[in-house]
């Protein structure tokens, strides 16, 4: 970590529009030189939580500090943030060079100084030599990169990032992620980047936050998400999940989990806190295995295949059982399972995640 | 490397709060402060010395010492909200005083006066910027206040003045019943009734009329639909009663065609069979409602046509060549996909209509007659004998009423009934071509119509040869000649100079303060707002003459003189051609995305900056056409110039009027015509040198 970098802490900030609560009464840090992003549905108040902390939109109530100053009342002129907007908003009549240029002209820097400076940052994004094309004869991922360039070529202490891939194929999508890591993860600018693409958010993310109608939902780095979502919420936003119904029976080395025909024993698997009776399973679609009919066993749940469907390496099922369908794949070589068929399904009893709020 | 940030950006340093003061104390010690008696282009020394402030009155110190207070506060940092209150309650207290001696004394302001205002509202803007007003933008927060004065003194204080006449009498007490005793005095109610069914039919026919010109346009096969798209420009460059003349030239008395009718079924007609008095009478049918309806008619169905024509062309073509896959005719298509869908642009083609004919004043005044209309009423309740502002305020009133229900109707009702979705992607597809039978039937109208607008625009320009029309025929250069070249203080050049001038000042002014407002409405949102929203419902919606009436009534007395002068002028102009301005800003910001302007503010640029370095640049072609269309208006609006012009400020239209008045057709149709042609050429100079520029093409990108 540098030592420019700095903490951002929301302090009890709502935000409404007219009657509408947009935020309600959220706490939040972002660690210094760390990428965070907000993650959840459209509408969840990921974007407003964004806009906020740019200042170009004034909270309703609660503070913003960014490390020890409270920029609550400053606009967002004098916040210090670069940001990079999902249209890139890149000023079409000016070239790629006076766009990068911009801010350093606002703030009079020397015209050969601006030069400079605007070579090294296009250099950082690989768009060094574009500096007299003009927006519309770029591509869209060119446009990015120039976008990332304005917004870093004024070292901000703060980057926000608004869906800053929404608009790129999904081939490029995932090397312009990795080159905004990198850039991030280069200058330590800690950076706030907000996206709907759960697959983005992993592989960008130092942190995740998932937001949902205004609130945080769970808070965390990406692992700990994926493996110990809190509520069903997140079980089913971070990764592919199955919820399911099920019964906690039993003590110590006899716990156990009645699901629908199925007596699972976890006393060596998982470990819960949870009182017994009723609960809720997260499981993920490679914790699930599929085997012929005759392998049943009373630790499996007895099946019938719905739908197939041949993806390439892998082969996607949905299997009705006693606890609803459940969605999973299994290698393309095992060979395919038919529709209609009777199958055991199996589930690997130290991967089941009990969510804790459900 | 280091930036270096000694400046805050979107701060007020002392360079700022000095000019405002020091502006203003120079007014003060050099610009008369009460109104001189022959205004500010007609005065001698002794008279500007009489008016200087210091001289005039010795209390009127007390302004240019107040605001010396200021002037130590520009270094000195107060606490922000502190220096806020100073600022803020110090101005908005010497605003106060000023206003308040001058209403009380009764005495008119003069150009000192006036400067100081704008001034103090400008350091009354810094205050309440510094209280947190716009979040501290000092830029935004000066141009909303200038924008609330500007509509507060130029339309709601004149509309005001009007329910001020009707509900007091001129001993200043309340005499509620006096609009009833008015408007029962004689016959309003034919007079109401009149222009409503004018208004009616004429929104009729021009959304007939416009429906026609737009499914030919965009629809029909034939070449011919190209010269559909140039027509409409000839009407915005007419002067509005000039095509009322020329249907004079036509149909009137002496016209042409009623000779022509007159040759072949009159009396002694060449069809009229022996003995018989023949089924055509010279007599003067075009004057009253035929010769209205039909001037409107020519003259407001390109505005119908503009309507429907840009909803038809959004349609996604789709849907129609769904309706055909399901096995529908072409017909069917028609009128269950296609005349649904532009069911709120026929509406709203219906409801301009009738706003435009109860507004319009020029060919009811020229083709009237015994017809009487609200307009040219309450025109001659003033311009007569009569004199009686109270009843020209009530027919005014009356006539405001009209014009703000319709425009209601069509904001409440249609404003949010579009079923197009304009999502900017090229629509696929072709277009669904008209049936055959009517595609024939269309062509055959508007050929006809062509042949009408031609004729009438060949007897104008004809119209200025002539001897005498009707009578003498031999071709003359005569009205030209006395119009043109007896020196540039007769004949035509005063009144076209005059013209001329106060258009290219009013079009920058106008486009200005249209486009700010549109930016103020489209961008910004602070308590206040919905001042400025109906304050631009008012000056979308108030008629010509009512504002003609309401700014005699408003500014000929003291506070604020200005009739007869050249600036009242300036200023209705600008007023009459804002709704170019602001709908042309609303339409331009609308494409471009705000994040453009956040972008531009988080590169630390203040809000100026970024108007001027992003804003502007994307807008310059909506500018310069907005400048262009007001400049055109401004030359050719009649309906409130015409209570204002004096003798010495009159104006290329309402001299024409006068000379139609005196019975010198000749002279008059040659002027319009030498004014319709400087339009034209001033036209597509603009087209020639705006072209098509790099920005253009890049803002239908956003």
């Amino acid at each position: 970590m540098s030592d420019s970098s700095i903490k951002i802490v929301l302090k009890n900030v709502s935000k409404y529009f007219g009657k509408v609560c947009a935020l309600n009464a959220v706490d939040i840090e972002f660690a210094p030189g760390t990428l965070t992003t907000l993650l959840g549905p459209s509408g969840c108040g990921k974007t407003t939580l964004l806009r906020l902390v740019s200042g170009l939109e004034p909270v309703s109530s609660g503070e913003i500090w960014f490390g020890d100053e409270n920029v609550t009342d400053l606009s967002a002129t004098r916040r210090d943030i670069g940001m990079v907007f999902q249209s890139y908003a890149l000023f079409p009549h000016m070239s790629v060079g006076q766009n990068v240029g911009y801010g350093l002209g606002v703030l009079k820097t020397a015209p050969d100084e601006t030069q400079e400076r605007v070579r090294e940052v296009l250099e950082m994004v690989d768009m060094d030599g574009y500096q007299n094309r003009y927006p519309d004869e770029l591509s869209g991922g060119q446009q990015q990169r120039v976008a990332v360039a304005r917004a870093m070529v004024l070292r901000p202490k703060v980057l926000l990032f608004d869906e800053p891939l929404s608009n790129i194929d999904s081939k490029l999508r995932r090397s312009m992620r990795d080159d905004i890591r990198r850039l991030q993860q280069g200058s330590k600018i800690t950076s706030i980047y907000v996206t709907h693409d759960q697959a983005e958010a992993l592989a960008v993310s130092d942190e995740i936050l998932i937001m949902r109608k205004g609130a945080i939902e769970q808070q965390g780095p990406p692992q700990s998400l994926y493996h110990h979502p809190e509520t069903a919420f997140v079980a089913n936003f971070i990764g592919e999940s199955n919820v399911v119904d099920a019964e906690l029976l039993g003590e110590g080395k006899t716990r156990q989990l009645v699901l629908g025909d199925a007596e699972i024993n976890i006393a060596q698997g998982k470990k819960t806190t949870r009182q017994n009776g009723p609960v809720k399973l997260s499981l993920r679609p490679e914790v699930i295995e599929i085997a012929p009919k005759e392998e049943i066993s009373p630790q499996a749940l007895s099946g019938l295949i719905v739908q197939s469907a041949y993806m390439g390496p892998v082969i996607e099922y949905s299997i009705e059982t006693k606890v609803g369908i459940l969605f999973t794949r299994a290698p393309a070589y095992a060979g395919q399972f038919q529709k209609k068929e009777e199958v055991c399904v199996r589930i690997r009893p130290e991967e089941i995640i009990i969510i804790p709020n459900a | 490397m280091n930036i270096k940030r000694n400046n805050t950006p979107g701060e007020i340093g002392p360079r700022v709060v000095l000019s405002w003061i020091l502006i203003a104390t120079t007014a003060y010690c050099f610009l008369p402060w009460v109104a001189l008696e022959y205004g500010i282009t007609d005065f001698t020394m002794d008279e500007l010395l009489d008016a200087l402030g210091w001289n005039y009155n010795k209390a009127t110190l007390v302004v240019p010492l107040l605001l010396l207070i200021l002037v130590p506060f520009a270094w000195i940092k107060l606490p922000r909200k502190k220096s806020g209150w100073l600022f803020t309650i110090l101005s908005g207290a010497v605003i106060g005083i000023l206003l308040f001696s001058f209403i009380a004394s009764n005495t008119s302001m003069g150009l000192a006066a006036g400067v100081i205002l704008l001034c103090l509202a400008a350091l009354f803007a810094i205050g309440i910027s510094e209280l947190g007003f716009q979040r501290g933008d000092t830029f935004i927060a000066g141009a909303v206040i200038f924008v609330v004065l500007m509509v507060a003194m130029f339309i709601f204080y004149p509309v005001w003045e009007i329910f001020r006449n009707v509900l007091f009498n001129k001993a200043g007490a309340f005499v509620p019943f006096q609009f009833f005793r008015i408007v029962t005095s004689f016959g309003v109610g034919r007079v109401i009734w009149n222009t409503l069914r004018l208004a009616f039919t004429v929104g009729a026919a021009t959304t007939v009329c416009g429906l026609i010109f737009a499914l030919y346009s965009v629809r029909a096969t034939s070449r011919f639909r190209y010269l559909i798209r140039v027509f409409y420009i000839l009407p915005i460059i007419t002067p509005p009663f000039v095509v009322g003349m020329s249907l004079i030239l036509l149909f009137g008395r002496a016209g042409m065609i009623s000779d022509g009718l007159m040759f072949l079924f009159g009396p002694a007609g060449i069809f009229t069979p022996e003995g018989s008095q023949g089924i055509f009478e010279r007599s003067g049918y075009i004057y009253g409602f035929l010769g209205i309806f039909l001037a409107q008619t020519l003259s407001l169905t390109p505005v119908s046509y503009m309507v429907i024509s840009g909803m038809l062309s959004s349609i996604n073509p789709a849907m129609e060549e769904a309706s055909l896959t399901m096995r529908a005719s072409r017909w069917t298509t028609l009128w269950k996909v296609t005349f649904p869908l532009l069911r709120p642009a026929i509406a709203n083609a219906f409801l301009l209509g009738m706003i435009s004919s109860a507004a319009d004043f020029g060919n009811p005044l020229v083709l009237g007659g015994e017809y009487d209309v609200l307009s040219t009423e309450i025109y001659f309740s003033i311009a007569g004998a009569q004199l009686d502002f109270a009843k020209a305020a009530a027919l005014g009133l009356i006539l405001l009423f009209l014009s703000l229900s319709v425009f209601y109707i069509q904001k409440k009702w249609i404003g949010k009934k579009s079923y197009v979705t304009v999502t900017g992607v090229e629509t696929s597809g072709n277009v669904t071509p008209l049936p055959k039978f009517l595609q024939r039937s269309l062509t055959l109208f508007i050929s006809f119509w062509f042949i009408l607008v031609g004729i009438v625009y060949i007897s104008i320009f004809l119209g200025g040869f002539v001897t005498q029309w009707g009578a003498d025929y031999s071709l003359t250069l005569s009205h030209h000649v006395e119009l043109w070249s007896k020196g540039l203080s007769s004949g035509a050049w005063p009144s076209f100079l005059h013209s001329l001038s106060y258009s290219v000042i009013a079009a920058p002014l106008t486009t200005l303060v249209g486009v700010l407002i549109a930016y103020i409405l489209t961008r910004k949102q602070f308590f206040g707002r919905g001042v400025i929203d109906f304050g631009t419902v008012l000056i979308f919606a108030v008629p010509g003459t009512v504002i003609g009436v309401a700014y005699i009534l408003a500014f000929n007395t003291a506070p604020i003189e200005l009739t007869g002068t050249a600036v009242i002028l300036i200023i209705t102009m600008a007023i009459r051609a804002m709704p170019v301005g602001i709908r042309g800003g609303m339409s331009a910001l609308s494409q471009i995305s705000t994040s453009l302007e956040e972008a531009s503010i988080l590169q630390r640029a203040g809000s100026l900056k970024t108007i001027r370095s992003v804003l502007l640049p994307l807008l310059k072609s909506t500018i310069v056409s907005s400048m262009a269309y007001s400049f055109i208006r401004a030359m050719t609006t009649v309906s409130a110039v015409i209570f204002l012009a004096t003798a010495g400020t009159d104006v290329a239209t309402t001299y024409i009027l006068s000379r139609v008045e005196s019975g010198d057709t000749g002279v008059a149709v040659a002027y319009g015509s030498v004014l319709i042609l400087t339009m034209l050429i001033f036209t597509l100079l603009v087209q020639l040198v705006t072209g098509r520029s790099r920005t253009d093409k890049q803002v239908k990108i956003i």
